[in-house]
């Protein structure tokens, strides 16, 4: 089953019920609609899809992705705003022109189409827009939102109630937005549509009434509504590209000197700790980004000591250009630093030696000889990292969010577009961009590192 | 610049190598040494302990009154305060280094660079980089550099072995007017007896782990 993220919670309970009544084990898929109906269509192993909203519905009846006949429609939602709990909780919606960080879901899922209707609907978006920070799905939203990095957030009334780190300020009227419906339907490529239809008349019952009603979801039947189309604002290419540039520049710039200082330690000295520290800074390499960014952003958001000092000295991390670099260099550094390590230990340290029996101490053997000797290697390494900056997506959405203009980097622009379908061409550009600047930045590589072994063959001899 | 008197070398040290360890003692006043023996025998790593880059070396070590290596308090001279012309058989110039510069790494001035290379018949090379050089031509560059850092002892690791008859006879002849004129007492490994001959008042032979006067 294909379901909508903010079914994550109750589904399952649901299903649980269906099951002690004998019926067959359900396995579900949770994510944005947006990803999802994509998913239906190119043929997903899947039986029954719940939409988070018409639109999503419409495109797939459009491209014969369910079965009209089997749609339902018994779900509704709320869409509330959510403070940090314990926070100052704004009355209305003018009142939400004096928060510094709103966080909705982005922009082509449901979630953040019906923020942005909302928003629009009371007038205030115009004045809001600038304080934007667009998440992924709106459980991204609600974890900022939990942990204090923004003001308040517009997600789901199911959402807010599922999480007791938040409050809610307030709910949107209903005539607003969009009424927040659940469409379901049995997928045309079921390969079980008489069981997932048993399962739709089970979930629209009134057993399953209750366990719906208990998460804060209103249960009742109604008819299709007039199908609204998706309003996408679609990610400028440009902008993206000159993010990303930005953005790797300034992380494999910044990094410049730690990788070095680094890369020449591993290579040259042996000390106590040497394995805990090497393990450390590779770490990235291994886990996942998004792990990367959840770290970086306990240890450098806005509650942290450290996310304090650094937003004291005017350096605000979380959801900025900057963040976009921390985040970028957190997960490059490792190829960063073992590029260079690799370089300094491609240096014969004979050479080091016979320049300190010519009167030379460590420090400026180190500039004459170590390091230019290594300059090709350490160039190397600063474009790798360059290269994997650009394609960083994980640690950058979760830390620097997907903030057009801002932070909306390739990565997160294709990302974004990806939820939006029709956009295809501005998809390709980006595609094309991300490729040629990742080709030329590792044929850059290549050059540099047969540079860095040619450097170093002379030696002796004769 | 060395002084007239010269308080020879003291040195007892034990090196753990891999092969076989090496255990030697080797007192000496005269001012210019060669030690001889099989390859493998460990001469190399004599030269690398008397220029302070043998990190293993374990014992005493008194240059000219100077104690480099002390085995109670431990105490090493690092290499940079030793001041000693190493030219290590793989002669190791800089390779992103022109001649000039290599010369001029240890500080002499342009018109020194260019008498020491005109002495040693480098000086159409200046402007070179070692990639481009012969082996002979590469070994009287890390002949120059070592004589142009002033040293206080010298250290030549088969200096001539990539140099023809002819070649190897005059140079080895400058070096040793260069050294006798300056003072700069000498430890040169060599194969050749020519060399040992002509540059050395002492011999010293290194065989399975230990050293010995002849």
């Amino acid at each position: 089953m294909l379901a909508a993220a903010s079914l994550t919670d109750v589904l399952p309970r649901v299903a649980e019920a269906w099951t002690r009544q004998g019926g067959a084990p359900v396995h579900f898929s949770f994510d944005a609609t947006s990803r999802l109906a994509p998913q239906a269509v190119e043929g997903a192993p899947a039986d029954l899809f719940f939409s988070a909203d018409e639109a999503w519905m419409t495109w797939l009846e459009e491209r014969g992705g369910v079965v009209k006949s089997t749609e339902r429609r018994f779900l509704e939602n709320t869409l509330v705003v959510v403070v940090p709990a314990g926070a100052p909780a704004p009355s209305g919606p003018a009142a939400l022109v004096g928060v510094a960080k709103l966080a909705l879901a982005g922009e082509n899922v449901p979630a953040g189409r019906y923020a942005r209707e909302a928003l629009e609907a009371t007038g205030v978006w115009a004045k809001v827009k600038d304080h934007v920070i667009r998440g992924g799905s709106v459980r991204g939203a609600l974890e900022w939102v939990a942990r204090g990095e923004v003001g308040a957030g517009i997600v789901y009334g199911t959402d807010a109630l599922s999480e007791a780190r938040v409050s809610v300020a307030f709910t949107f009227p209903e005539d607003t937005h969009q009424p927040i419906r659940y469409p379901a339907a049995v997928l045309t490529a079921s390969r079980h549509p008489a069981l997932a239809r048993a399962f739709l008349d089970f979930a629209a019952g009134p057993q399953a009434r209750g366990i719906f009603e208990s998460a804060g979801f209103t249960v009742g039947e109604a008819a299709k509504a007039p199908g609204s189309a998706p309003h996408a604002t679609t990610p400028n290419p440009a902008s993206a590209v000159r993010i990303s540039l930005m953005v790797a520049l300034l992380a494999t710039l910044a990094g410049f000197p730690v990788a070095v200082a680094f890369g020449w330690l591993l290579a040259r000295h042996d000390f106590r700790g040497k394995v805990v520290l090497s393990t450390v800074v590779l770490a990235p390499l291994v886990m996942p980004p998004v792990v990367t960014g959840f770290l970086l952003l306990s240890v450098l958001g806005s509650r942290s000591p450290l996310g304090r000092g650094l937003a004291a000295l005017g350096l605000q991390v979380p959801f900025t250009l900057l963040g976009a670099a921390v985040a970028a260099l957190a997960v490059g550094f490792p190829l960063y630093v073992l590029t260079v390590r690799n370089a300094f230990e491609a240096v014969d340290p004979h050479y080091e030696e016979v320049s300190w029996t010519l009167g030379v101490g460590r420090r400026r053997t180190f500039l004459r000889v170590s390091l230019p000797l290594a300059v090709p290697g350490i160039v190397a390494g600063a474009v790798l990292a360059f290269a994997r900056a650009l394609g960083e997506f994980g640690a950058t959405v979760v830390l620097a969010g997907n903030v057009e203009g801002r932070t909306r980097t390739i990565a997160l622009a294709i990302y974004t577009l990806l939820e939006a379908p029709a956009a295809r061409r501005d998809t390709w550009i980006l595609v094309g961009a991300s490729v040629a600047i990742s080709l030329a930045a590792l044929v850059g590589y290549e050059a540099l590192s047969r540079r860095q072994r040619r450097r170093l063959e002379v030696r002796g001899g004769g | 610049m060395a002084g007239d008197t010269w308080g020879g070398i003291r040195m007892h040290v034990g090196v753990p190598l891999a092969a076989h360890p090496l255990e030697v003692s080797l007192e000496t006043s005269a001012r210019s040494v060669a030690i001889v023996g099989p390859s493998g025998a460990g001469k190399s790593t004599l030269l690398r302990v008397l220029a302070g880059v043998e990190h293993r070396a374990r014992g005493e070590v008194v240059v000219d009154g100077a104690v480099w290596l002390d085995p109670s308090r431990g105490m090493v001279v690092p290499p940079w305060e030793r001041r000693v012309g190493w030219v290590p058989q793989e002669m190791l110039l800089f390779p992103h280094l022109s001649v000039r510069e290599n010369l001029g790494f240890a500080g002499g001035s342009d018109r020194e660079v260019e008498e020491t290379a005109a002495l040693l018949q480098v000086g159409h090379l200046l402007d070179r980089r070692p990639r481009r050089l012969s082996g002979g031509e590469r070994q009287r560059v890390a002949l120059g550099r070592a004589l142009l850092s002033a040293p206080r002892l010298l250290l030549l690791d088969e200096p001539f072995s990539a140099l023809d008859r002819a070649l190897r006879k005059q140079i080895s002849a400058t070096v040793r007017r260069l050294i006798v004129e300056r003072a700069i007492p000498l430890v040169l490994i060599s194969h050749d007896d020519a060399d040992t001959r002509m540059l050395a008042e002492e011999h010293w032979h290194l065989r399975d782990g230990t050293l010995e006067p002849l």
